[in-house]
C-alpha cells in the first residue's frame, strides 16, 4: 500500500463517513479463526506483527509464524508438514515445537502453563516445510510450533497454508483447518521507514536521545500514512458536525431571546449545562452511559452527534451576542417599515450578525476540530488514537509530533483566516472614513445664513449627550430585564 | 386646514415608562397634507409621540386615530399600519449590508409583495426624487450622512406612505450636510406629502411649516400656524424657547 492507495481508502472512508456510514476501522487482526477439523484443531494460527504501527503484518519483513493447535487423534503425532505460500522464504533456524502441558492447572489459564520442548529434525523441500519429532507426544498433545525469519512475499493478501501430520501409525493426516494470514503489502513508507534507518545521518541522528524520541525519522515516516487515517476521521467528523451546529445554535440563540419564559428557560437550560460542564465528561455520559442503558450508536456516529450538541450551545452564544450587537435602531427601522418580527430577523438582523461573527465562528471550529481528539479517550479512531497506538508499539513520541502536525495543518490556516477577516472589518472602517471626507466636497447646497448653521450644532451636541444616557438607561432596563 | 381629512387624530395621550410619565394627555389632529413641526425642550416626549404613532411605543391611555381607526385597540395589524406610515430616524438607520437601491427594495418586496422588477423600478424613482440615483449601488457606509438620510427617506417614500414621521432628521449630521436633507423634506413637502417633523432647524419649521406644537413636559405647550407661532407666541415657554435659539 503505497501512499497513493492510503489517500484512495481514507478518502473512501470519508465518502463512507459523510454517508453517515459507520466505519469499520481499518485494522484488521492477522489472526485465523479457529475451525475444528478432524485430525486436531488449530487454535491459533498468526504472525507476529512487524510494521511500524505495531498492528499489521508485512510482506518483505521477517516476521515469525505461530501454529498452536490440539491434537485428538487416536495415534500420537511424530511430525507434520507444513506447506507456506508461494513467494515466502523461510528457514529452519530456531525452529520450535513445544508442547504446552496443562496437567495442575485450570483450564483457560494460558499462562501457567508447562512448556516442554520436544526434540524435533526439520526438513526443507521448496515450500514444505516437514518436522518429525524424536521425543515421543500423546495424541491429545497441545502443541506450540514456531518458526521463525519467515518473509512474507511484499505484494501481501491473504495467505493460504496447507499442512498434514504424520502419525505412529503411519497414516498423513491433512489438516483441513483454515490455516490464514493476513499480510499487508510493505508499503512505499515502511520501506521509505526501513531504508531511512539504514542510513548512517540517520543512525547519528537517532544517537541523540531527544531527537530519536521526539523526531525519529523512520517513526515519522511510517506513522504518517496510518495518523493521516485519523486524521480523514477527525476532519469528516468535525466537517459533518459543525455545519449541523450552526442552524441549532441558531435556534437556540433565537430560543434565548423568545418572549415565551418557558422556551428561553429551556434554551438556557441546555447551553448552561452543555458549556458549563467539560466535553470530556460528557463524552464519557454518552459513550458508556448510553450501551448500559441498552442504546447503541456506532462510535464515530455518536461522536459526530456529541460535537454537533457541544458546538451548537457554543455557536448559539456567539450567534446571542452576534444579534444583541446589532443596534436596536435597525429591528426599529426594519419594524417601521412594516416588516414583521420574522422578516427583521432573517433578512435584516441576522445576515448583519453572520458577517460580525465569522471570525469567532472560524476560531469556534478550529476549537471543534482540536475536540476531536477527546474522542480518543472513547475509542474513535482520530488522529491521536492512531498515533496512540503507533507510540505504544514503537515507544517513540515520534507519531504524537506527527499528529500536532495532522491538527496545524488546519488551525494555522484557519488562525491566519481569522486575522485576515479581523483586519479586513478595520480596513473597511477606514476606507468609509475616506469617503466621508471625500464627499464634503460634493455638497452643492447654498449656505442661506450663518445663524441658521449655529442653530443646528449646539442642539445636535446637546443631544448626542442625551441620545447616550438614554441608551445606557435602556442597557441597565434590559439587563434588569434579563436577570429577573 | 380643518375641512381636510384628518390621518391621525389623537386623544388625550398618556405614555409612561415605569414611574416615568412621559406624555401626559395630548390631543392633536394632523390633516392630510399638513406638516407638522414639534418643538420642544430635549426630554420632553417629542420621539416618544412619533413612536407612538407608528406603535413602536405602547400607549399607556387614549386613543390614537388613523384614517379613523383606532389603531391603540386589540389585534390591529401593526404592520398594516407601519407599511402606511413612514419614518425616518436621527440615525438613519440604513440596513449596512445592503446597498442602497436594495435598502429601499427589501421592504417593498417583502411587505407590499412586490414584484423585484416593480420594487426596483420604484426603488430608482425614489432615490431620483432624493438626488441619489447615481449613488444606487453604493453601501451605506461609502455614503455621507447626508446622503444616508436622503436613501432613508427614499425607502420610507418607496413604500408610498400616507403620512412620514421625521425624528431629527438632520441632527446627527455636519452642518454642511443638513442642507441637503432639509431640501428634500422641503421639496417633499412641498408635494403634498403629510409629515411630522421634530426638529430643531428653526428656519426649516418657519419656512416649511404649517402648524407648529411646542411640547413641554408632555403636554402640548402652544399650538399654532408657523406665522403665529413664531411672531406672536402665546405662552411664556414658548416666548422662552424661541428667544434661546434667536441669541
Ligand atoms: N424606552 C424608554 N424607557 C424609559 N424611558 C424612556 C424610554 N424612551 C424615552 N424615555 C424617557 O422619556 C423621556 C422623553 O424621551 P423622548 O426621547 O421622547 O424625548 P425627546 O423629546 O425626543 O428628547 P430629545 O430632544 O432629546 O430627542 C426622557 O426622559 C427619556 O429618558
Ligand atoms: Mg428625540
Amino acid at each position: 500500500m503505497g501512499y497513493a492507495s492510503a489517500i484512495k481508502s481514507a478518502l473512501f472512508k470519508l465518502i463512507l463517513v459523510l454517508l453517515a456510514i459507520a466505519l469499520a476501522s481499518g485494522i484488521f487482526g492477522s489472526y485465523a479463526s479457529c475451525f475444528v477439523a478432524e485430525a486436531l484443531s488449530t487454535q491459533r494460527f498468526s504472525a507476529r506483527p512487524n510494521s511500524d504501527n505495531g498492528n499489521d503484518v508485512l510482506g518483505g519483513e521477517k516476521t515469525r509464524i505461530n501454529w498452536e493447535f490440539q491434537a485428538n487423534e487416536s495415534a500420537p503425532i511424530t511430525g507434520f508438514t507444513l506447506v507456506f505460500p508461494e513467494g515466502t522464504t523461510f528457514n529452519e533456524e530456531d525452529a520450535s515445537v513445544t508442547l504446552m502441558d496443562d496437567s495442575g492447572t485450570t483450564p483457560g489459564e494460558n499462562d501457567h502453563l508447562k512448556r516442554v520442548p520436544i526434540q524435533t529434525v526439520y526438513s526443507i523441500d521448496n515450500l514444505d516445510f516437514s518436522a518429525k519429532f524424536l521425543n515421543e507426544v500423546s495424541a491429545d498433545a497441545y502443541l506450540e510450533i514456531r518458526v521463525q525469519n519467515v518473509i512474507f512475499p511484499q505484494n501481501g493478501g491473504e495467505l493460504m497454508f496447507k499442512a498434514s501430520v504424520n502419525l505412529a501409525n503411519g497414516d498423513i493426516v491433512e489438516v483441513r483447518d483454515l490455516l490464514q494470514i493476513n499480510v499487508k503489502s510493505f508499503s512505499f513508507a515502511d520501506k521509505l521507514a526501513k531504508d531511512l534507518s539504514e542510513q548512517d545521518w540517520v543512525k547519528a541522528w537517532n544517537s541523540n536521545d531527544f531527537l530519536r524520541l521526539f523526531f525519529n525519522p523512520p517513526v515519522l515516516v511510517s506513522s504518517f500514512p496510518v495518523v493521516m487515517q485519523g486524521f480523514f476521521t477527525a476532519l469528516a467528523l468535525v466537517l459533518c458536525a459543525y455545519p449541523c451546529a450552526i442552524p441549532l445554535g441558531l435556534l437556540l440563540a433565537l430560543m434565548r431571546m423568545s418572549k415565551l419564559r418557558l422556551i428561553r428557560a429551556i434554551g438556557s437550560i441546555y447551553v448552561n449545562i452543555i458549556r458549563g460542564t467539560p466535553f470530556f465528561l460528557q463524552l464519557y455520559v454518552a459513550f458508556f452511559g448510553l450501551p448500559l442503558a441498552g442504546v447503541q450508536i456506532p462510535s464515530f456516529i455518536l461522536g459526530f452527534i456529541m460535537l454537533f450538541l457541544n458546538s451548537g450551545a457554543y455557536l448559539c452564544e456567539i450567534f446571542r451576542a452576534g444579534i444583541q450587537s446589532i443596534p436596536d435602531g435597525q429591528t426599529e427601522a426594519s419594524r417601521s417599515l412594516g416588516m414583521s418580527s420574522f422578516q427583521t430577523m432573517f433578512f435584516i438582523i441576522i445576515p448583519q450578525t453572520i458577517r460580525r461573527v465569522i471570525p469567532t465562528m472560524t476560531n469556534e471550529f478550529i476549537l471543534l476540530y482540536k475536540d476531536t481528539s477527546l474522542l480518543a479517550a472513547v475509542g474513535v479512531m482520530e488522529v491521536v488514537m492512531y498515533a496512540k497506538t503507533i507510540v505504544a508499539s514503537t515507544g517513540s513520541i515520534t507519531p504524537y509530533i506527527v499528529a500536532a502536525f495532522f491538527y496545524l495543518i488546519i488551525t494555522i490556516p484557519l488562525a491566519s483566516l481569522v486575522g485576515v477577516l479581523e483586519r479586513k472589518l478595520d480596513v473597511s472602517k477606514a476606507a468609509n472614513n475616506q469617503v466621508n471626507v471625500l464627499d464634503e466636497n460634493d455638497i452643492s447646497v447654498n449656505v442661506k445664513d450663518e445663524s441658521d448653521i449655529d442653530g443646528s450644532i449646539a442642539p445636535s451636541i446637546a443631544l448626542g449627550q442625551t441620545q447616550v444616557t438614554l441608551q445606557e438607561d435602556k442597557n441597565l432596563q434590559n439587563d434588569g430585564a434579563k436577570n429577573g | 386646514m380643518d375641512n381636510k381629512e384628518v390621518i391621525y387624530q389623537t386623544v388625550d395621550l398618556h405614555k409612561s415608562f415605569g414611574e416615568l410619565n412621559v406624555l401626559n394627555g395630548i390631543d392633536l389632529d394632523i390633516h392630510k397634507g399638513e406638516v407638522v413641526v414639534i418643538l420642544g425642550p430635549s426630554g420632553c416626549g417629542k420621539s416618544t409621540y412619533l413612536r407612538c404613532l407608528n406603535l413602536l411605543e405602547n400607549v399607556t391611555s387614549g386613543k390614537i386615530y388613523f384614517e379613523g381607526n383606532d389603531i391603540t385597540s386589540k389585534g390591529v395589524n401593526v404592520n398594516k399600519l407601519r407599511s402606511k406610515v413612514g419614518m425616518v430616524f436621527q440615525q438613519f438607520n440604513l440596513f449596512p449590508h445592503m446597498n442602497a437601491l436594495k435598502n429601499v427594495m427589501v421592504a417593498q418586496q417583502r411587505v407590499l409583495k412586490r414584484s423585484k422588477e416593480e420594487a426596483k423600478e420604484n426603488a430608482l424613482r425614489n432615490l431620483d426624487v432624493v438626488g441619489m440615483k447615481g449613488r444606487a449601488n453604493y453601501l451605506p457606509s461609502q455614503l455621507s450622512g447626508g446622503q444616508q438620510q436622503r436613501v432613508a427617506i427614499a425607502r420610507a417614500l418607496a413604500m408610498d406612505p400616507h403620512v412620514i414621521l421625521f425624528d431629527e432628521a438632520t441632527s446627527a449630521l455636519d452642518p454642511e450636510l443638513v442642507r441637503e436633507v432639509l431640501q428634500v423634506m422641503k421639496e417633499l413637502a412641498q408635494s403634498g406629502m403629510t409629515m411630522v417633523v421634530v426638529t430643531h432647524e428653526m428656519q426649516f419649521a418657519r419656512d416649511v411649516g404649517d402648524t407648529i406644537v411646542l411640547l413641554n413636559d408632555g403636554k402640548i405647550e402652544e399650538k399654532a400656524s408657523a406665522y403665529e407661532f413664531f411672531n406672536n407666541p402665546k405662552s411664556q415657554i414658548t416666548k422662552d424657547f424661541l428667544g434661546h435659539y434667536s441669541e
